[in-house]
């Protein structure tokens, strides 16, 4: 039989719709639904993949023991290329299909965009991918919260420890100019002077750029003890090491939670060396301690996973903690009773994802701990204690 | 307060890296424009094939970087030809609009295979242009810079060249200048058009390796064509000398401002400027002048 090109395409988008529709998971009326605005494709999959495998196994975790009081744990998410009005359609999908109880979100924009709508609805608990500073206000977003310190916190708690190592340290920041970039700067700038250190420049950087020479000299010429980027991943992280250490510039690189990747800085390798950054989670491979979630995880996954992964499934821990104390309580499972039971977490043992015990008094967890980079190693090596900032 | 005249230098020098990216890849754009009059929208795709080809050449079998170039400038050149042969060919004829939505189709096409077969993380390319700082004078240069701008000087005059001397190069002018009296003296116009893809997919390539070991390679670095299409529409669509200008102008206008106002004006300053030769010149600073007559 021969195949004209339109049969030929038309069966390729057949397949491919398919594939994209997958199987769905089948759903009981007493389930507990996890619904997912999740980026399995675009300019965040990179960490949406990691995400999404870290709920999907956090949710097996709880269903092979049993489920919450007897209810099993559905899991419900589709990709929305990490573009705000795809995170809406999604939403809007899946709450239309399914009672759904928790959602994962994953951007600020949708964070934002989608608020209102969970205020109307008052009958789901948001969790998601950013770490946005303004999402950290209960008043304003009552049925959200943000897995990990906000970007604010995150400096906050690179500036203590930079305050405690080198008391008066010169301070750069580097930032692209873009929401995500801009999120922590002006607190940042303010905590800088109350710790008594030194403000040398601010570095801001186009959302597209690639090369940042110019930036470097200027950086030369600020000559500060610390750097700390904020608002990319990877690049120009490296471009900046590697040419400060040409031009003998002794200053010390910080990041934050989504340029902590080990697996990315093995990439980059030497010029890595000695980079540091603040960390709300464990890492895969640390064995220090009590940690009985990480060994799990070593079970399920032998293979390295990454931050994004501890995210997920941190989150979605989280998430039927709430579940399973407002079951406890004999409440309805609706957003307010999820979120006063997240807001009754006090010292609470994450299984060892995070070094110490929690709380969430508010909309964030509040406390992280800088790692710094060991190119011998190629790991990413605890550099601090776990330091608690405001919540 | 003295003005820092070995900052500016420096600065300057530094731009020049930056505008020889924009060139390399501007002049892609061109190469295909000036042939085909498609505005390839999925040059910055191409370029981040040609970045993850040299990726698994030299990272994934270990070949040495000169290796890996050319043989990822090959794969770049077959790329090229091989979307010019089954996408756009089908589409001659088609409105401008149709090809120039395709092109986005490809682009997007390229982003989700090199999702499937590198994966979605942001990686960096193994180093191979050495760590020794060049200095100017009492300038510092970076190393990447002298090399960047040096490759993409050298690939521009080469093209220059081709087109002003070489039989393929005069045939593509011909073409681009009027395709049914290229073929009445029996220019093979498709092939012509299989070229200017080849030309266009190995310089694109060639770009890539070049963006790639400065800033990382990732599947969205595709986004850095955009700011290469600022260059080409200064410069003038159409026009290899202009591609060079224009980039020089936009990577000294870029630093200049990055430095000395802050790098949030970076892109206002860009897109004034764009703004203002459009105005001016709407054919860009050496576009060819289109007088169509009815």
């Amino acid at each position: 039989m021969t195949m004209n090109r339109r049969e030929a395409l038309t069966l390729a988008l057949g397949a491919g719709a398919a594939i994209g529709l997958g199987i769905r998971p089948s759903l009981a009326a007493d389930d507990i639904v996890i619904g997912g605005s999740i980026p399995l494709s675009g300019v965040f999959a990179f960490a949406g993949i990691g995400i999404h495998a870290g709920i999907q196994d956090y949710v097996k975790i709880v269903n092979d023991a049993g489920g919450i009081a007897g209810r099993k744990v559905t899991y419900l998410a589709e990709d929305t290329a990490y573009k705000a009005d795809q995170s809406v359609a999604v939403f809007n999908k899946l709450t239309s299909q399914a009672n759904i109880n928790l959602y994962y979100s994953d951007s600020t924009a949708f964070a934002k965009t989608i608020n209102a709508e969970l205020d109307r609805k008052k009958t789901i608990l948001m969790a998601g991918a950013s770490f946005a500073s303004e999402l950290n206000d209960s008043k304003k977003y009552p049925f959200q919260f943000i897995s990990g310190p906000d970007y604010t916190q995150m400096f906050d708690i690179l500036l203590q420890y930079v305050a405690k190592t080198k008391p008066g340290a010169k301070i750069a920041f580097v930032h692209s100019d873009t929401e995500f970039g801009r999120d922590p700067i002006a607190a940042g700038q303010e905590k800088v002077k109350a710790l008594g250190l030194k403000m040398t420049e601010v570095i801001v950087t186009p959302p597209t750029a690639v090369d940042v020479s110019t930036e470097i000299l200027k950086l030369r010429r600020a000559n500060p003890d610390y750097t700390i980027f904020h608002g990319y991943v990877l690049a120009p992280l490296p471009e900046f090491m590697s040419q400060a250490k040409q031009m003998g510039l002794a200053t010390k690189f910080m990041g934050t939670f989504w340029s902590m990747d080990n697996s990315l800085w093995t990439k980059v390798g030497e010029p890595a060396d000695g980079f540091m950054g603040v960390m709300p989670y464990r890492y895969y491979y640390d064995t220090e301690g009590k940690s009985p979630m990480l060994e799990k995880i070593r079970q399920m996954r032998p293979e390295y996973q990454s931050t994004a992964y501890m995210q997920g499934f941190l989150t979605a821990m989280l998430f039927l903690e709430s579940a399973k104390r407002t079951l406890e309580a004999k409440q309805e499972l609706n957003g307010t009773n999820l979120k006063a039971a997240l807001n009754s977490l006090k010292d609470f043992d994450t299984g060892g994802i995070i070094g110490v015990p929690i709380s969430i008094p508010g909309n964030s967890i509040p406390v992280g701990r800088v790692y710094r980079y060991d190119a011998a190693k190629k790991l990413m090596v605890a550099d601090s204690d776990w330091i608690k900032v405001g919540g | 307060m003295d003005f820092d005249w070995l900052f500016f230098t420096e600065v300057t020098l530094a731009a020049l890296g930056n505008s020889a990216l924009l060139a390399l890849t501007g002049l892609a754009f061109v190469l295909i424009y000036k042939a085909t009059r498609v505005v390839n929208l999925a040059i910055g795709e191409m370029l981040m094939i040609g970045a993850y080809l040299f990726f698994s050449f030299t990272a994934g079998m270990g070949l040495p970087p000169w290796g890996a170039v050319i043989l990822s400038i090959i794969g770049g050149a077959l790329l090229g030809a091989a979307i010019e042969r089954s996408v756009i060919r089908p589409m001659l004829g088609e409105a401008a609009i149709s090809v120039f939505m395709v092109t986005i189709g490809v682009g997007s096409v390229l982003i989700g295979l090199t999702e499937l077969i590198w994966g979605a993380e942001p990686t960096a390319l193994p180093d191979f242009m050495g760590k020794t700082p060049i200095f100017i004078g009492d300038a510092y240069v970076s190393r990447k810079v002298v090399i960047g701008f040096s490759v993409a000087a050298a690939v521009i005059a080469l093209f220059l060249l081709a087109f002003r001397f070489w039989r393929g190069g005069v045939a593509l002018r011909a073409t681009a200048s009027d395709q049914a009296a290229a073929y009445s003296c029996g220019i093979n116009v498709p092939a012509v058009f299989s070229l200017a893809w080849m030309f266009a997919g190995a310089a694109a390539a060639g770009g890539g390796i070049l963006v790639g070991a400065v800033g990382g390679i990732a599947p969205t670095m595709g986004v850095f064509g955009l700011s290469a299409l600022v260059v080409v529409i200064v410069g003038g669509l159409d026009s290899i000398v202009g591609v060079l200008i224009g980039g020089i102008l936009v990577g000294l206008l870029e630093a200049w401002c990055g430095t000395y106002l802050g790098g949030e004006y970076k892109m206002l300053a860009t897109f004034s400027l764009l703004m203002l030769v459009l105005l001016v010149r709407p054919y860009g600073l050496f576009g060819t002048v289109e007088i169509e007559r009815l």
